[in-house]
């Protein structure tokens, strides 16, 4: 497991690489994570991430954007994202305020996430 | 002399002067009509009956002597018309009539005036005076009770409306990991919400890769209901599952074109049948007939 500050990343195999953000994440400051994340990522050989929301319970537009950007240099990067474990109130209440689709994919669990196409 | 006394008497002591002198027969009166109304359709029993007299008469001794005149906002006023609000709510809870009961109250009330009627001690003015007392006491009760069926009538339609919220949209694991969703009727904010809630918990609970949502049923498509579907869509897409629309009829598709409302993200089916084909594809299941099976 590789510390990053605000979050834990885990190699689960075939490039696979397991994000959990940890209570230290600040997602108004994306630029203190974006560019060390994103090194950590091509030294792991990352080919999808898999970020687990297990313990957010809830998205507001300033998390959003946070996962916006991640998507972004991810897609850059050559990377998958794939969104895991949404409860269902965050997902209602995301879907109430999205005007456009997500940038990301998303999976009811990690090893729903590892098997995607 | 009797007529100078009774004319110095206020229309309260008047009334209780009277109740007192036949108290009797009002009591056995209104026992009497309240058996044949209630007693009849066994909605309350002979003791309930008499017990529900007596009180009535107490309550309106003790409203009578409260002071010279009633007053609306006294608690012996609120007293009766909290008597007869329980009252008429135990006869609706036991599947009485509103029409019968309202009956009931104006025999009570014609109780009265049969009394006066046969008072010749009474001058125009004392009787006048009486008949006033008692529309304004009896029509504030009618209208009490009439709150408290339409109070009853309202809590009985909402439960309803509930149960039909539920009823009219059943989600239904059709198979393993794939759910339906027929929408029937219209689509408003309140049922999107409850509709997506349930969706959204069913899909976590039965582990669902795939959600057919059948619009069949929908009558007419506007923008508002249009972006609740995509709402709907979008958040069985944050859940992990897959959405698939069907059973747009054409008028629903060309409502849809004419909107402007850019469905091209949803992975749309003409039917239901059509709907399931693509998500057994989607689990990478084949459905075949059972002779093709043996072959």
């Amino acid at each position: 497991m590789t510390m990053l500050q605000g979050m834990h990343l885990t190699p689960i195999g075939d490039g696979i690489i397991l994000l959990e953000p940890t209570d230290g994440l600040d997602p108004g400051e994306p630029d203190a994570y974006l560019v060390p994340l994103a090194g950590t990522l091509q030294q792991m050989r990352a080919r999808r991430l898999i970020y687990d929301l297990k313990n957010v319970p809830v998205i507001d537009t300033l998390y959003y954007a946070w996962l916006t950007n991640l998507a972004s240099i991810c897609r850059i990067s050559g990377i998958d994202m794939v969104l895991v474990n949404m409860r269902p109130a965050t997902a209602y209440a995301l879907a109430l305020t999205m005007e456009d689709n997500p940038p990301f994919a998303c999976a009811l669990d990690v090893n729903r996430a590892r098997n995607l196409p | 002399m009797v007529r100078n006394a009774k004319s110095k008497k206020s229309t309260n002591q008047l009334l209780i002067e009277q109740m007192m002198t036949k108290v009797a027969t009002i009591s056995q009166d209104i026992e009497k009509r309240g058996q044949s109304i209630f007693g009849q359709g066994n909605l309350l029993t002979l003791d309930e009956i008499n017990d529900y007299s007596l009180e009535f008469l107490e309550l309106f001794v003790l409203l009578l002597q409260a002071g010279e005149k009633v007053d609306r906002r006294s608690s012996e006023h609120k007293a009766l018309r909290q008597f007869f609000s329980n009252f008429s709510q135990q006869i609706q809870i036991r599947g009485g009539n509103l029409e019968e009961f309202v009956r009931f109250i104006h025999f009570m009330q014609d109780v009265f005036l049969n009394n006066l009627e046969t008072d010749s001690t009474l001058d125009f003015q004392q009787t006048r005076e009486i008949l006033l007392l008692l529309a304004s006491v009896f029509n504030d009760i009618i209208l009490d009770v009439f709150h408290v069926y339409l109070a009853e009538k309202e809590r009985t339609i909402q439960a309803q409306q509930e149960e039909l919220k539920h009823t009219s949209t059943p989600i239904t694991e059709i198979w393993d990991g794939v759910l339906t969703l027929p929408i029937i009727g219209t689509l408003d904010s309140s049922r999107t919400m409850s509709v997506m809630e349930n969706m959204l918990a069913r899909i976590e609970k039965d582990r669902a890769k795939v959600v057919v949502i059948d619009v069949t049923g929908v009558q007419a498509i506007d923008s508002q209901v249009s972006h609740h579907l995509i709402q709907m869509i979008r958040a069985v897409g944050l859940m992990g599952a897959k959405a698939i629309l069907t059973g747009i009829r054409p008028e629903i598709a060309r409502a849809i074109t004419s909107l402007n409302i850019d469905l091209s993200m949803v992975s749309t089916r003409a039917t239901l049948s059509e709907g399931l084909k693509e998500a057994f594809a989607l689990l990478s299941i084949t459905v075949l007939a059972a002779d093709v099976q043996h072959h």
